[in-house]
């Protein structure tokens, strides 16, 4: 397999030698591990990195991959860190339009038909960004031996990896994992990591998301050592019965074994699965052996549980996760793995019209939640994803929309353990080809081009598939202002093929009704007024009615809210909305005059064009203290909890 | 408070002043209004108090073109032409100007209660007034009574009512009335109840605006410490109450900078450094909005029409030990 620039100018090319998405479980080599939450199967490559920056491709250092190349100019950065951030490229705040705006004539490939593949327009740019990493590294001792895989949690937008000099593959969608198997190059000792990061790709179409234009490795990297039994995915589906108090547990696990010479005789197997209580101990429900691996390489397991007696059911108030523990175990009775997630019981479906959770009306008091830091832009910890929870909990605030892309998984957990209702966006957003002087959708992405669909479904099921288990995500969103077409529609049936039941949310079908029976099970507004709210459901509503943003709290806002919080007790399908936004995105700087530390927003960097200030929409102040208007929204939130 | 039942009025040649247990106060006509406020041997005006029509506009202000609509008031807060000025004593009126008419009063003048009222027109098209009345009593409180003469065809205003700067910073000011920054379409979260304020915060939105209104109050009580008094050696901090008539409300806004000051900066770091008291005491104050920061407007009932009167009043006193 050879690397190849053109890749970046492609649409259909997005992935390469990468590993299928799967669920975000933990794996651990022992059950004591796991108890300490410490695995030995993984190792951080998180810390320095030598760096080079390329203004463009043309200028890049192509040959930075071999292990016989003088790297001594090269300078050093963090992982994970945004490139602009560390000093290399300008920061740049821009809402709507594509970042090149005013500097670059560029149009998607084959949006203007089949034949417009628009060659070069990323790999022959003179400015598209280029940061070329390496890291060299030694293998921890739990990880030798084993099969070995890389994760990149997030690298934002393109990227191209080898491992010894060997080309592993490609990715794109900058907010979810992409996973590489290093197994056929890695060493012991002296391993030598490239990786060459692209600021724009045709990617760039599909995230144009309204924030600070990032590139870089800006989440953790993470080896890891998948043991001669390993769980590469399981779908952990609570399952309850009308009465909402009896429930079974459907898993399917798909179990790869080592296949090597010496190891022929172990790779029979079995797998055990627990279902434990928050008490912690086992055996409440089920253990035993459930089946045995026969000398396939990869193995599908599917299992149902009955859970005795009643269910715990999960929701806001009272959030009760059980966990689920699957041990793996060879043919001599040793544990080779113990594979882990979060399990909780609820149902999620819409019923005469009108959103239920548990068989009650469901009342969203939400808020669209960028990841941000004004220290470190979108490369935050998780540190600062508690103090968000936290802070949450303190001021009623029952559900999350992750605008407009994935976010780190511990947030998913987070959300898990404390009752907070996930609408999990997946990572699309494209206005800059459809909002221009208004809805101008002459051309537009992904909509109905062929050449686009594979990477919007793509983008689809990597956040299906990392995040199916969280009893927290009870919506699936296709996306923000991305306009509609054929490809919108395909990945809502993407999601619903998944018969999960699970809502399927995805606001853009206002502005093409044509697809309006085809994408969007709910009626999903921006902005509207409370008089438009009326107007709608006032006339034979089709579909249970939410705001995905609202209360826009740009500076000194949030008046109102009042005629919002009012419809929730006269309208039945009016089920709340989600806040604009959480956090204000500014970046700290010293101020060259008055030498104070003070927060930068859009055109502070000469960047342009920008949006300036429009940045800045939050109930938190971007350096995570609340705005005054935070009481309003603790008293409104907690009318209805 | 121990107190005579009546305070001195020296009608001056240019000024009026009065003169009491703990207190002594300068109305100007030059000035165009109370030039000088003292209490407690502290001065508390740095320039006269005018009416205020203004305030930075916020994100929303500005995304919903409230600027292109309203901008007049912006001038009009800055200039503004004096044109009528009364004076009473105990209800008999003192001829104005003052001189030469106040040579029949011989020495001081001794009152219950003595009057001054400023009438002010502004520069906006068309043209409007303001009448301000300060009516100070013998015990040394001062009831302000402040009057807007509606005018159809003026835009909407931001806020409407009396500005008073302060000479130095104070270090904290205390109120009775609602928890955080309020506004009228902002206010169902704020908690009642009795509020200090270290300092003088201003809300540091990344673009500065109007911010730190606070409803629904009965009273403020500024503290300072400092003076500009060349002659001050130690500072002492005292204070100055500003409450509602009976049974109403005022709002208000205590932060270092004028409406003008803020609207000017695009950051924090922008705004001047904090050397004055800039206390706001407002009889009407329009919404904030909130449905988005692009158009929409605030809500119908939060706005301030430009075409009705507005009346309201305060007292400004002694805090009580």
């Amino acid at each position: 397999m050879k690397p190849d620039i053109r890749w970046l100018d492609d649409p259909q090319t997005f992935r390469v030698g990468q590993l299928p998405a799967h669920s975000d479980h933990r794996i651990y080599a022992n059950e004591n591990e796991m108890e300490r939450g410490e695995s030995s199967l993984c190792q951080s490559l998180n810390g320095k990195w030598q760096f080079m920056y390329s203004v463009n491709p043309a200028s890049r250092p192509v040959d930075f991959y071999r292990e016989d190349y003088p790297a001594d100019h090269f300078q050093e950065i963090q992982v994970p860190c945004h490139i602009e951030m560390a000093g290399y490229d300008k920061i740049h705040y821009i809402n709507t339009m594509y970042p090149w705006e005013g500097k670059m004539y560029r149009r998607p490939a084959y949006a203007l038909g089949a034949d417009s593949a628009q060659e070069g327009a990323f790999s022959k740019a003179d400015y598209n960004p280029v940061g070329s990493y390496r890291k060299i590294f030694d293998l921890k001792e739990g990880l030798r031996g084993k099969r070995v895989c890389i994760c990149f949690e997030g690298v934002e937008q393109a990227v191209y990896v080898w491992l010894n000099g060997q080309f592993v593959g490609y990715a794109e969608d900058s907010f979810t994992p992409s996973e590489f198997d290093l197994t056929p190059y890695i060493k012991d000792q002296g391993n030598l990591l490239a990786v060459e990061v692209y600021k724009n790709s045709t990617a760039a179409y599909l995230e144009d998301q309204d924030f600070f234009r990032f590139f870089g490795i800006y989440r953790n990297v993470t080896l890891y050592a998948k043991p001669k039994l390993h769980v590469e995915d399981m779908w952990v589906k609570p399952c309850l019965l009308e009465d909402l108090t009896r429930g079974s547990l459907d898993i399917q696990m798909r179990i790869s074994r080592a296949v090597s010479e010496t190891e022929q005789e172990e790779t029979n197997g079995r797998v055990k699965i627990a279902l434990t209580d928050p008490s912690g101990c086992y055996g409440t429900a089920q253990t035993g052996v459930i089946a045995e691996a026969e000398g396939n390489a990869s193995l599908a397991v599917a299992v149902s549980m009955p859970i005795d007696g009643s269910v715990h059911l999960w929701d806001h108030a009272d959030p009760y996760l059980y966990r689920l523990v699957v041990m793996l175990v060879d043919s001599q009775g040793n544990v080779t793995e113990v594979a882990t997630c979060a399990v909780g019981f609820r149902r999620i479906e819409i019923r005469d019209k009108v959103i239920l959770l548990n068989g009650k009306r469901l009342i969203i008091n939400g808020v669209n939640r960028h990841e941000w830091s004004a220290d470190s832009g979108r490369c935050i910890t998780v540190k600062e994803m508690e103090y968000d929870i936290e802070c949450f909990r303190r001021n009623n605030i029952n559900a999350v929309r992750t605008c407009h892309y994935p976010d780190q998984i511990p947030w998913y957990d987070l959300c898990d353990i404390n009752g907070i209702y996930v609408m999990a966006e997946t990572n699309l957003e494209s206005h800059g080809s459809w909002q221009k002087v208004g809805i101008e959708p002459s051309w537009n992405v992904p909509g109905s081009v062929p050449e686009w669909k594979e990477a919007v479904i793509d983008r689809a099921r990597s956040n299906f598939e990392t995040f199916k288990n969280h009893p927290s995500v009870l919506f699936w969103s296709l996306g923000n202002e991305s306009y509609a077409g054929d490809n919108i529609e395909a990945m809502q049936r993407f999601f619903k093929d998944k018969d999960d039941g699970r809502i399927v949310h995805y606001e853009g079908v206002v502005n093409n009704r044509a697809y309006e029976d085809t994408i969007s099970d709910v009626e999903s507004r921006m902005y509207a007024t409370p008089a438009a709210i009326e107007e709608y459901l006032e006339n034979d509503p089709k579909k249970p009615f939410i705001l995905c943003e609202y209360m826009h709290d740009m500076g000194n806002s949030l008046g109102g809210m009042k005629s919002y919080i009012d419809l929730i007790d006269r309208y039945p399908m009016y089920q709340g909305g989600f806040i604009w936004d959480y956090i204000d995105q500014a970046v700290w700087a010293e101020d060259t005059v008055t030498g104070r530390k003070t927060l930068r927003y859009g055109g502070d960097f000469d960047d342009r064009p920008s949006d300036y200030e429009f940045s800045g929409d939050g109930i938190m102040f971007a350096d995570r203290t609340e705005k005054p208007a935070m009481q309003e929204v603790r008293y409104y939130y907690g009318l209805h909890e | 408070m121990d107190c005579t039942n009546k305070m001195k009025v020296i009608v001056g040649d240019l000024t009026i002043g009065m003169r009491g247990e703990g207190f002594s106060y300068i109305f100007s006509g030059a000035k165009a209004g109370m030039e000088s406020l003292v209490r407690d041997g502290k001065e508390w005006l740095y320039r006269p108090p005018m009416p205020t029509f203004w305030r930075a506009l916020t994100d929303n202000d500005r995304g919903n073109g409230f600027g292109l609509k309203s901008g007049m008031w912006m001038s009009a807060d800055r200039f503004m032409q004096c044109v009528g000025i009364a004076v009473a004593v105990d209800d008999r009126a003192v001829e104005v100007p003052l001189a030469p008419a106040n040579n029949v009063y011989g020495g001081d003048v001794e009152a219950e209660r003595a009057t001054v009222t400023f009438v002010y027109r502004t520069i906006t098209v068309p043209a409007t007034k303001v009448t301000v009345v300060y009516e100070v009593y013998a015990r040394g409180d001062i009831h302000v009574r402040v009057h807007y003469e509606g005018r159809e065809g003026l835009p909407e205003l931001p806020v409407f009512g009396m500005r008073f700067i302060m000479p130095t910073c104070a270090d904290k000011y205390r109120y009775e009335g609602l928890s955080g920054e309020t506004y009228p379409d902002r206010m169902a979260g704020g908690i009642p109840g009795v509020y200090e304020i270290e300092g003088l915060p201003v809300t540091p939105y990344l673009v500065p605006q109007d911010c730190n209104m606070h409803m629904q109050t009965k009273w403020v009580e500024v503290y300072r410490s400092k003076v500009l008094d060349n002659t001050c050696k130690e500072e002492r901090q005292s204070g100055i109450r500003f409450f509602a008539e009976e049974g109403n409300n005022i709002a208000f806004a205590c932060i270092p900078y004028t409406s003008l000051e803020l609207e000017n900066a695009t950051h924090q770091e922008e705004l001047p450094a904090a050397r004055r008291t800039v206390l706001t005491v407002l009889g009407a104050v329009r919404g904030v909005g909130g449905i988005d920061s692009w158009g929409a407007d605030v809500e119908e009932a939060y706005h301030i029409s430009a075409a009705q009167d507005i009346d309201y009043g305060f007292w400004i006193g002694g805090i009580e030990a």
